[in-house]
């Protein structure tokens, strides 16, 4: 769900001026009409909410000139300057007063809930193309767009997490980088060693807002450990029993002042303090390399660790969903779509804007091998998508996750230990499950 | 008008005729000229209360068809400790603004009730805070209280005392709310009070005087029990802002850190309009409305009694 | 805002209960010796710390962003920079939404002043079936809280098709139950006699209330005018539920969400700020006496 937290921090940061000037303009062809969108020469024009901005903005905007050269009957409006964060809200609300966009950057968490409206289109059986074959796609992928057997949504931005160290320091401290297999007792160390309270110098890093972006790094340990998102009954949560475990290593890198603890949204003084060579390891998706290139940080990609040794991470997809708005603009869409997954643009995507490649097919074309070649530690990222897992896509994911944040806070900032902090954890995801939706 | 139609029965003499066609006529305009205003007043409060009391009973996302779930919302209800806290959030919001507001209403009105230069002045700046909208208030607190940038924390380093978190510190947050709210509010109780101290009865203050009461038995048995009836309406008025308090939060906190600052009207919001679950927001604002009643015929129980005591000790 | 200007109020609301002649000094003034009264020292700091928030949003609304974004932050603009304003009044929809919060709270006081006025009128002076239970009812609806109506009300304006568009906003504005009941008391309070003469005279009822009612009552319209034009000036929530584009934002709506995306730069936000604040802020100055009683009469009638 929170995917893009470099873009965005780029954007808090100095690229305010960037977005205003955007937005102004942006917004103000929003008033998407009921009509079947066929102008009288014949052409469709289709409205997509996009979500982005700065970098994944232009990229997107360029793709759709070159869709709109080569389709000359689509036109795709690119008005809609909601920003991602504030989708959800928005796309409630534009389907609620029957005035909604043909296509949406919707989160992956979110999905299951936008997908309950009769209006989102059932895509099951019409997605990919002839060169990249639904089948063809990475699991994770596949999962996240999935709900109940049935498809709703095209992948549009696909991750994964990974460790990235920063060499130097790795070197002062004389300790060898980080390879498959490691675990979450040798990170613990590792952090506590790469550690330097005087020199303002941190082992690791974690968001402590308890926002999606607190959230979705703790899904891989729970994973490992053997818990789930909903328990066997179906009406608890599935991880009660692995909490307390998985919030023990936040408890011993809290208690070696190993972390350190992002108070504010977005994420973007974490990703501040390791582009400025004061941390050792940053978990995050591939999204974040071309900053930490432009920090000119020497860094080493390292896998997730685990408690078992098996490689497990977790991936966050976001979705690019339609919604109907009859059959001509529904038909553009769809076609819109699988043009953008098709593997020569999806890799020109990926290369971009910083997503991977769908599928492996796409993983095989030249553009990205060679970029694969010029970026240090992006096949990790692409590597661990085989086994990545995804979030589950449940309407009550959003609330369980604000309890799972609030423990993980409690836990991150020593007001709570872990057993306690899991249990008001159960009790208000699962008074969120019994909420009947 | 339309015209009346002719009568059938030739009864009537001709003036009580014409009476009857008048009223006829008056009752026809009085209810042209109400029409608009119970429309529009009773369709949207009416209607809604009946349609929330419905929603109540329904999974219900504003979005799909509704489906009868029957008391689950409710028993999801006593399970959420969200609720329970947003309920715990608003209740010490108000038995803390409330009480402040109306005290320090009454301590500035009864400072302002002079004839002095400048006090014009005085009420001016005290009550200007109260036409600010809560949406500028917020965003205007939010800069002045910003934990790194905030003037609040640079004032404060300079006398010595370390920067606060103020709205992102949990511990803080609710009383920094209330803390604007009386910036806010205090003035609206100020230039009620002051102006009921104009209908305190000049002869009673004059005979008290006379009888060689000092200023603080003037205050307390002349002033203060004229202001009662005043004091009634304030606190009850203070109680529904309290409760309703909505704006601010969104524009502040959004009912962070850690939910310390979630109220009641933004845990329904949030429950409707961002989770999906409008048919279980209905059934916490029904709980909350149906809470409210009891508590206000409780209250106006109490305080007929007591106004019967009082009506029996003066006799 | 000078003395002179609040000067007059101060006779009406402002004066203690002590004996009528003004010539009588305050007491404390000379027994204490202080060439001012006494209270100036408890009430000038106490006045001060209530404006310092809003001085605070005007020095900072014409800071250049360097000096607000220092740390520690200026307390005082080096000048007057209207960057904060250009920003706002050219990239922004601040325009598009200042007209918005007009249109709606426009078209709302005037359709109270008028409905209520219609409405109050009736059940003040017109003998229909029903008006007792219906005011009763009326009055009963003031007491449903906001969040038991929130829900059901998105509701309502999605079947009539008006979600997202300022319609929503006025609908639910046009009347309110405190206009009718309002003018209904003060239409009470007005002799009957100058009524009657005008229907003898063969006046329609509408002429009768056009003419001969409405100039007499311009305190309670005024009432009305001032407390709906706030209320709706001033809200949040319900924007925040019924609108969805940016172009139909209110200023409420807008400042709140030019917040979020613009978290530095402050002096746009702040310049954002006194644009929504200005138009109430300059009405009540401007119109005091006529505010403050307004706001009094609400307290002292209940």
């Amino acid at each position: 769900m929170k995917l893009l937290p470099s873009r965005r921090g780029v954007l808090r940061g100095g690229g305010a001026l960037a977005l205003s000037t955007g937005l102004g303009s942006a917004l103000t062809s929003c008033s998407s009409t009921a009509d079947d969108g066929v102008g009288p020469d014949g052409r469709v024009t289709i409205e997509m909410w996009h979500g982005q901005n700065d970098t994944a903005r232009a990229v997107l905007k360029r793709l759709a000139a070159d869709f709109e050269r080569t389709h000359p009957h689509i036109r795709i409006d690119l008005g809609g300057g909601v920003l991602a964060d504030a989708m959800l809200q928005k796309i409630t609300a534009a389907l609620a007063s029957g005035a909604y966009p043909d296509i949406a950057y919707v989160f992956g968490s979110d999905l299951a809930n936008v997908a309950r409206s009769p209006e989102t289109v059932d895509l099951t059986g019409r997605l990919g193309s002839d060169k990249v074959p639904w089948k063809n796609y990475w699991p994770s992928a596949r999962a996240a767009v999935t709900i109940n057997d049935r498809v709703r949504a095209s992948p549009a931005v696909l991750d994964a997490l990974a460790v990235v160290c920063n060499k130097k320091l790795f070197q002062e401290a004389g300790i060898p980088l980080p390879e498959a297999g490691w675990t979450w007792d040798d990170f613990i160390e590792i952090a506590k060693k790469l550690t330097d309270k005087a020199g303002g110098r941190f082992g690791t890093g974690w968001p402590g807002t308890g926002d999606e972006d607190t959230v979705w790094r703790i899904w891989p340990l729970l994973w490992d450990l053997g818990g789930d998102f909903m328990g066997e009954d179906g009406r608890s949560i599935g991880f009660a029993g692995q909490g307390a475990r998985a919030l023990g290593v936040v408890r011993d890198l809290a208690r070696d002042k190993s972390v350190y603890i992002d108070p504010k949204p977005g994420s973007e003084q974490l990703y501040q303090v390791f582009n400025s060579g004061r941390m050792g390891m940053v978990p995050t998706g591939p999204w974040q390399l071309p900053d930490i290139r432009t920090a000119k940080i020497d860094y080493h990609v390292a896998p997730l660790p685990s408690f078992s040794g098996k490689p497990v991470t977790i991936s966050g997809p976001d979705t690019w969903t339609l919604f109907d708005n009859g059959p001509a603009r529904s038909k553009a869409a769809r076609t819109f779509i699988n043009w953008l997954a098709q593997p020569a643009q999806d890799v020109r995507w990926g290369v971009e804007a910083g997503s991977l490649p769908l599928s492996r097919t796409a993983e095989a074309e030249p553009v990205w091998r060679k970029h694969t070649k010029s970026v240090e530690g992006l096949t990790v990222f692409t590597k661990a998508l085989e086994t990545a897992r995804v979030r589950p896509a449940h309407p009550a994911y959003p609330q369980v996750s604000q309890a799972l944040g609030q423990a993980i806070t409690s836990v991150l900032l020593g007001r709570s230990t872990p057993a306690a902090a899991m249990r008001s954890c159960a009790e208000s995801a699962n008074a969120a499950l019994l909420i009947p939706r | 008008m339309p015209p009346t139609p002719a009568p059938l029965t030739v009864a009537p003499t001709p003036a009580q005729h014409s009476l009857r066609r008048a009223r006829r006529r008056e009752s026809m305009t009085a209810w042209a000229w109400i029409s608009p205003s119970v429309l529009i007043i009773l369709g949207l409060s009416v209607v809604p209360v009946i349609w929330s009391l419905l929603l109540s009973f329904q999974a219900n996302d504003l979005v799909t068809p509704s489906r009868w779930v029957g008391l689950d919302n409710y028993r999801a209800l006593a399970a959420d400790p969200h609720f329970s806290e947003a309920v715990r959030n608003t209740l010490v919001y108000t038995v803390l603004y409330v009480p402040l507001s109306l005290a320090g209403g009454l301590l500035l009105a009864l400072a302002l009730n002079r004839r002095i230069r400048l006090v014009g002045i005085y009420r001016t700046l005290i009550f200007v805070p109260f036409v600010i909208s809560a949406a500028a208030q917020g965003v205007l607190f939010s800069f002045i209280l910003d934990p790194e940038f905030g003037a609040a924390n640079s004032l404060l380093s300079r006398i010595g005392v370390s920067a606060q978190g103020f709205l992102t510190d949990p511990k803080q947050a609710l009383l920094v709310l209330v803390a604007i709210t009386l910036w806010s509010g205090t003035g609206f109780c100020v230039v009620v009070y002051l102006a009921a101290l104009q209908d305190v009865p000049q002869s009673l203050i004059e005979a008290a005087r006379l009888d060689g009461a000092g200023r603080l038995h003037l205050l307390r048995h002349v002033t203060l029990p004229t202001l009662a009836p005043v004091s009634v309406f304030l606190v009850l008025w203070q109680i529904i802002q309290s409760l309703q308090v909505f704006d601010l939060v969104y524009v502040t906190t959004k009912g962070g850190p850690l939910g310390s600052t979630t109220v009641i009207v933004y845990f329904i919001w949030e429950q409707a309009f961002k989770s999906f679950t409008a048919g279980y927001g209905a059934s916490a604002a029904y709980v909350l409305a149906v809470a409210l009643c009891v508590a206000g015929g409780v209250m106006r129980f109490v305080s007929g009694r007591a106004a019967r005591r009082e009506e029996g000790a003066a006799r | 805002m000078t003395a002179t200007t609040v000067g007059p109020t101060t006779t009406t609301t402002g004066n203690g209960p002590g004996p009528a002649p003004a010539a009588e000094p305050a007491p404390g003034r000379r027994r204490r010796g202080l060439p001012f009264s006494g209270w100036h020292l408890l009430l000038a700091p106490l006045a001060l710390l209530f404006a310092i928030p809003l001085i605070w949003l005007l020095l900072s609304s014409v800071m250049s962003d360097a000096e607000i974004n220092k740390f520690p932050p200026a307390l005082w603009p080096s000048g007057i920079h209207l960057d904060g304003y250009r920003y706002v009044l050219g990239n922004a929809m601040f325009p598009r939404w200042f007209l918005n919060s007009l249109i709606v709270s426009v078209v709302a006081v005037a359709s109270n002043l008028l409905f209520g006025a219609l409405g109050g009128y009736a059940f003040a002076r017109m003998r229909f079936g029903g008006s007792k239970i219906l005011l009763m009812l009326m009055l009963a609806t003031m007491a449903i809280p906001f969040q038991l109506t929130m829900i059901p009300t998105f509701l309502v304006m999605k079947r009539l098709g008006l979600i997202d568009t300022l319609g929503a906003l006025i609908v639910p504005s046009l009347v309110t139950p405190f206009a009718v009941f309002l003018l209904r008391q003060f239409f009470l309070s007005l002799p009957r006699e100058l009524e009657e003469a005008a229907w003898i005279d063969g006046c329609s009822r509408l002429r009768v209330l056009f003419t001969i009612v409405l100039p007499l009552s311009r305190p309670a319209l005024s009432t009305v005018a001032v407390l709906t034009f706030l209320t709706t000036w001033n809200d949040l929530t319900w924007p925040l539920i019924a609108i969805n584009h940016d172009t139909q934002y209110t200023l409420q709506l807008g400042l709140t969400t030019f917040q979020g995306q613009h978290h530095t730069k402050w002096s746009a936000v702040m310049a954002g700020n006194v644009i929504t604040v200005l138009p109430v802020l300059l009405a009540f100055l401007g119109a005091q006496k006529s505010f403050i009683r307004s706001i009094t009469s609400t307290g002292l009638k209940g």
